[in-house]
């Protein structure tokens, strides 16, 4: 089977990046934490990685706006590899931190193939505050969104003071029409979050959770895929194995979505390298 | 050149900043502010071109989807201006990743003259708001005067061209740094000059010190490097190793203890050996998973072959009480040193938090510093961040409301750590420095702050106390160095790391060379925050994120090579040595030269008398009470109490699941928003093991006998532990003394000789209670001086004593995680039973404190019957028996029936009449007695007899069953329903009191 190799982003407040890795073992690839300074220093290139993972974490403190600073730094430093690594078919993953990052880096949305343009926009969620719960998400089938592809409604992990997602009317239009919304906060079976804390966790316009680009290979989200890949990350398992075993089933768990997700993505790159 | 930069959100969005300030001008004060938009400004002071300025603006500052921003004030609408900023010297956290953020766009170097301040201005609108509501709302919610300053700016009074104008908190000492000599002529002499310097010396330590200077061979040595008389920094070095903060001499103490009512007198002669060295090493002896305990930054347990843990509790209550914020994430913040500092270095897994305050709506006459409200805000806040930007996540904590914490809060911080059993082919909890090895201070720099800060949280909390102490923690830095110091320890590149907490490089220095014995240091060589500070500040000042790390020669380069990928600054600031010296110089000059035994044996032991009188000799007694009535509504009243009531909205601001480790969570059940009775993670993403934390804290009951205290305390911890999952068997302690002044003095503490007492009770309870649950205690702090002197009405000062707390940490090994249990019940129709003993234990409960009373039975802990019974449990829980585990605590079994039924969202039947019981035969008794050793558990039917079977001998017996309809029932003594509570009005009651907070 051909290698999948995955760049995860460490270094200057970034916080997920072991998980982050982890997941992406388990879901086949072989991912490598790399810090910032040593993609800049040229130690490491991005050309020899088919996924590129922004993790979650407070870059900078997130001191001037999540993920600002680390947007600055490495469109500075980086610029040119990063366009080019999505040019070349990259994918990427930008979870939390990482989603805010790449928002200010102009690689999502990427309308009309620009991958610089600031159009879109995380700021504070409505509550005022930080927040950690379960949410559910409903995926947007018709989204070229490589790596939501097949997995309906499921619940994730939101841990963020900064998810609300904000953009002028046009353009959250044209990523309706684009279907780049991927991902939206939902109710449990799976219907419009519509607004409502705290289901939608921050407020954000159109229960958006995560977002693509046009081709779908480039995907941020606010929640934590990562952060749900073993039976135990679920806040409920305790009661579901009891249900389990109660119906006599064999307490074994299904694949954790979070998991699914990465997985998705691992297997795209493999079958597209 | 200055200027500047103002940025705002646009206008038609919400601010949701602002937003929290008018619900707080609302709720605190009542005042109505329509709106509020706030203005983040960045004071540029720098000499940058238009050109630049101009790129740092849109490049970095301005996000051209939500905001607008200008170098001159923005043009917003309001009534009133209040505009906040640090004051010079304080931590600007923001501040400096502005500068770093300009420094890489811009490709320049800010000189050590040259900084960006930030600050905000609020624009206020509202209809009739007065300057005295605008100066409330600055100074008693947007600022705290020790570390910020602020100005309140009418629309008359409102420049449109100047704005706020341009203010720079610079820190200019224009002093030329000096050694000073200190004389000791006399004892007198030393004593006058130590309490100007406010060097706190004990008095009984002076003549100590002073015939050390005055020894003849003492003398010659330092007459080779230039000295005669003490320095300065000699007096501070020996005064920062001696105070009880550093030194425990409390607890080193000899206590006289007199039992009052049998004239029987002891001698405990160090508390600290007796009652936690000795049993620790005792039990360490026959558990092998102890790896290493007392002597290290936190003790180590084994987690696998490997992997070890790494623990320890803190508490940082004196900064928390001036500055909640402040204190609250530097205490955590620090915390998390400890592990870092253990061994060759642990990662950060996980931290937990209690806070013990004043009760939140407090309108009293004494006035605190910070109301309890404000806070516990702020404490609130300062362990989000801290905890939150550290990417650690905050699986477990508790709020303790008691009006004794008005006088003094307390801030309890735990640090969870995991590290490699073998570092570089050697054990990783070995470590030791040696000489020719370089002296190495990594992190941030060093300022004036915290100076004092040790023998400030060593004496009463006072309006005078220096407020120099209080500084703000700095997550982001030492983030950047946790990732650092954890790959330079994977290279095999630390030979021995310590942190730098109270007492600065005095104690990491000072403590380190002991190992090699001796080192010489260059002050010269720390990088400063600013110039200008003498060589004594330098030496103690406690300015954070820093860790000294001692490494071979042969190493230098790379380390410094990978703190630089890191971007960490790290500086060689000297050598270690075998002389037998501490000697530390400034360029060529020597400033101390002391023999690096002088700290360890010729200072006098502190004496106390400690007198105890019993409860009853007290005049405590059993209220005389008959049975309520209305049980139903006592249930739902019992629920809303401030100690009982939810308190999910500080649980959700923290990051309890980050590093994906989390098995089991700190609110649970199906609507996901009881709290646990513990929290298990499972640290090494590879393996299904978990270790698994809780504590305790039940200061009440100090109010009968502390020595019960500490027994139904550690049992909670122990219990809370074991109900997740916890192998009895592999548990350990952490414990954390805050006690009140135990040092007798007939005006100021005319009861010190009960405190005294009451101290020495509960350490004769933790070794009795280790040595019965072979429990090792892996770590543990104390923090004496829990008292506060508050203004009243008519200008007197009231001393404001807390309760005798002790707050108990314990984590436990968790085999599998598969086989952890939660405490929301999970199927109609499964059986509810209790186990453990319900006996008439009232005293100090819940309940009689909801009625006013204080009672005389506080609960006893029979702890050889609880171990039978916790072994059998876990046997029952490992073989999946049990479908829900919840240990009874504070409450009793009414109101944790209750959460174990909001919990599963589902009902229960119960009949108290089956209820195991020890002479509990009342109704109230039975579900308020706070009786230890007992739980809550639910077994599917089909598992009935291999469940009893399990526990044959054992106090368990079915009560009743689980069923659909969501109704708690419960069956008196007399065979009717006492009690008919529906989980929603359980909820509601139970969530109403916070439940507008987020």
């Amino acid at each position: 089977m051909k290698k999948v190799r995955v760049l995860v982003l460490t270094g200057y407040g970034l916080n997920c990046d072991h998980e982050t890795a982890h997941a992406f073992s388990l879901a086949g690839a072989e991912p490598k934490r790399v810090h910032i300074n040593s993609l800049i220093a040229g130690e490491e290139r991005l050309k020899d990685f088919q996924i590129l993972a922004f993790g979650g974490g407070f870059s900078w403190g997130d001191d001037h706006g999540a993920g600002v600073i680390q947007a600055t730094r490495m469109k500075n430093n980086l610029g040119g590899q990063l366009l080019e690594f999505v040019r070349d078919g990259g994918l990427v993953i930008a979870i939390c931190n990482g989603f805010q990052a790449v928002v200010n880096l102009g690689l999502l949305p990427g309308l009309d193939n620009d991958y610089t343009a600031r159009t879109v926009a995380l700021t504070y969620n409505d509550s005022g505050n930080f927040r950690d719960d379960w949410v559910y998400m409903a995926t947007n089938p018709q989204s070229p969104c490589v790596f939501t592809k097949n997995l309906g409604v499921f619940d994730l992990p939101v841990r963020h003071g900064e998810g609300k997602l904000c953009a002028d009317d046009a353009v959250i239009k044209r990523l309706q029409q684009n279907n780049q919304i991927a991902l939206r906060y939902a109710l449990a079976d799976g219907s419009p979050a519509l607004g409502k804390f705290p289901e939608n966790p921050n407020g954000s316009v159109d229960d958006i959770a995560g977002i693509c680009d046009p081709t779908g290979r480039i995907f941020g989200l606010m929640p934590h895929p990562e952060a749900t890949v073993h039976y135990s990350n679920h806040p409920q398992w305790t009661r579901i194995k009891e249900e389990k075993k109660r119906q006599g089933i064999d307490p074994q768990f299904a694949t954790a979505p979070g998991l699914l997700m990465i997985k998705n993505g691992v297997d795209y790159a493999r079958e597209n390298q | 050149m200055s200027s500047c930069l103002e940025i705002s959100l646009k206008p038609y969005l919400a601010d949701a900043h602002g937003a929290g300030v008018a619900k707080k001008a609302k709720s605190y004060f009542g005042i109505t502010l329509e709106s509020v938009r706030s203005v983040n400004i960045l004071t540029l002071d720098a000499n940058l071109s238009t050109d630049q300025m101009e790129r740092l603006r849109t490049e970095i500052f301005t996000n051209p989807v939500i905001q607008v921003s200008g170098y001159t004030p923005l043009d917003l609408d309001f009534d009133w201006v209040i505009w906040v900023g640090y004051r010079p010297g304080v931590r600007d956290n923001p501040g400096a990743t502005a500068v770093e953020a300009i420094e890489d766009l811009l490709g320049l170097k800010f000189t050590k003259d040259q900084a960006v301040y930030t600050s905000i201005r609020y624009c206020c609108k509202g209809a009739g708001l007065t300057r005295q509501d605008m100066e409330k709302i600055a100074k008693e919610i947007l600022a705290n005067d020790i570390i910020q300053q602020w100005k309140v700016f009418s629309r008359e009074e409102w420049d449109p061209k100047t704005g706020v104008g341009i203010i720079i908190p610079k820190v200019e000492l224009n002093h030329e740094p000096s050694v000073s000599k200190v004389s000791i002529a006399s004892d007198e002499e030393l004593m006058r000059i130590s309490d100007e310097r406010n060097l706190a010396l004990n008095p009984n330590d002076i003549p100590t010190i002073r015939s050390y200077f005055l020894r003849e061979d003492v003398l010659e040595a330092r007459k080779t490097v230039g000295l005669s008389e003490p320095t300065d920094l000699e007096l501070e070095y020996i005064s920062q190793a001696r105070s009880d903060h550093c030194n425990h001499n409390t607890f080193c103490g000899k206590f006289h203890y007199t039992d009052l009512s049998t004239g029987d007198a002891m001698v405990m002669d160090n508390l600290f050996s007796s009652c936690i060295k000795e049993p620790t090493l005792a039990i360490a002896d026959k558990k092998p998973w102890v790896i290493s305990v007392l002597w290290d930054n936190a003790g180590v347990g084994k987690f696998d072959e490997d992997h070890y843990y790494t623990i320890t509790g803190e508490t940082h209550n004196s900064p928390s009480n001036m500055e909640a914020y402040g204190g609250a994430i530097t205490g955590i913040v620090g915390v998390y040193r400890d592990p870092m500092g253990t061994g060759k270095g642990s990662k950060l897994i996980a931290g937990t938090y209690g806070f013990c305050v004043g009760p939140r709506d407090y309108d009293g006459e004494l006035k605190p510093r910070l109301s309890p409200r404000r806070l516990l805000d702020g404490v609130i806040e300062g362990v989000k961040d801290g905890g939150n930007k550290s990417g650690i996540p905050t699986a477990f904590g508790q709020v303790c409301f008691d009006a004794g914490y008005i006088g003094k809060s307390l801030v309890f911080v735990t640090a969870l750590g995991l590290m490699p059993a073998i570092v570089d082919g050697g054990p990783s909890e070995e470590k030791t420095t040696s000489p020719g090895e370089l002296v190495v201070m990594c992190g941030g720099r060093v300022g004036k702050d915290g100076i004092h800060g040790v023998t400030a949280s060593s004496e009463v909390f006072s309006e005078r106390t220096p407020a120099g102490h209080v500084q703000i923690g700095d997550p982001y830095t030492q983030k950047k160095m946790h990732d650092f110091l954890l790959e330079a320890r994977d290279q095999g590149l630390i030979a021995y790391i310590t942190d730098n907490g109270g007492g600065g490089l005095s104690s990491s220095v000072g403590e380190s060379a002991r190992f090699s014995n001796g080192c010489k240091v260059d002050l010269a060589k720390v990088p400063l925050k600013y110039d200008g500070l003498d060589q004594w500040e330098i030496w103690i000042s406690e300015s954070q994120e820093r860790m000294t790390v001692s490494i071979k020669p042969e190493h230098e380069k790379q380390f410094l090579d990978l703190a630089d990928k890191h971007a960490v600054e790290c500086t060689v600031i000297g050598t270690y040595t075998n002389s037998g010296k501490l000697h530390i110089t400034y360029k060529n000059d020597t400033c101390a030269y002391v023999d690096m035994d002088l700290l360890t044996a010729r200072f006098p032991q502190w004496e106390f008398e400690a007198e105890w009188t019993p409860p009853r000799l007290r005049g405590l007694r059993e209220p005389v009470l008959s049975v309520p009535a209305d049980h139903n509504r006592l249930l739902l009243d019992m629920l809303a109490r401030p100690n009982i009531c939810s308190k999910e909205w500080i649980t959700r601001q923290y990051d309890h699941e980050v590093q994906g480790a989390s098995a089991i969570k700190p609110l649970v059940g199906l609507e996901r928003d009881l709290p646990s009775d513990g929290a298990v993670v499972r640290p090494v993403l590879s393996s299904e093991g978990g270790i698994a934390i809780s504590q305790a804290v039940l200061p009440t009951y100090s109010a009968i006998d502390a020595y019960h205290m500490t027994t139904c305390v550690m049992d909670e911890a122990v219990r809370r532990v074991i109900a997740v999952g916890a192998d009895p068997e592999q548990i350990g302690g952490v414990d954390n003394f805050c006690w009140p002044t135990i040092i007798y003095d007939d005006k100021q503490n005319p009861d010190g000789k009960h405190k005294a007492a009451q101290l020495v009770r509960s350490c004769l309870a933790l070794r009795d209670l280790c040595n019965a649950y072979e429990m090792p205690l892996l770590s543990g702090k104390d923090s004496m001086y829990v008292d506060g002197h508050l203004p009243g009405r008519y200008g007197e000062r009231h001393k404001v004593s807390a309760l005798e707390t002790l707050q108990f940490t314990t984590t436990g090994l968790v085999h599998d995680v598969a086989h952890c249990k939660t405490m929301d019940v999970k199927m109609p129709g499964d059986l509810v039973y209790v186990a453990g003993f319900t006996k008439n234990e009232l005293g100090a409960s819940e309940y009689y404190e909801h009625l006013g009373h204080l009672g005389l039975n506080v609960p006893h802990v029979d702890a050889e019957a609880n171990v039978a019974l916790y072994k059998a449990l876990h046997k029952a829980m490992t073989a999946d028996l049990a479908a829900s585990v919840r240990g009874i605590y504070r409450g009793g079994l009414g109101v944790h029936l209750a959460m174990c039924s909001m919990a599963g969202c589902l009902g229960m039947d119960v009949d108290l009449g089956k209820v195991p019981t020890q002479g509990a035969y009342r109704d109230d008794v039975l579900l308020y007695s706070e009786s230890a050793g007992r739980f809550i558990l639910t077994v599917a039917p089909s598992d009935k007899d291999r469940f009893e079977k399990i526990f044959a001998n054992l106090p368990v017996a079915c009560i009743g069953q689980v069923v659909q309809e969501p109704v708690l029932t419960v069956q008196g003594l007399n065979g009717s329903a006492i009690v008919r509570a529906e989980v929603r009005d359980m909820k509601d009651a139970w969530k109403r009191r916070f439940g507008g907070l987020t």
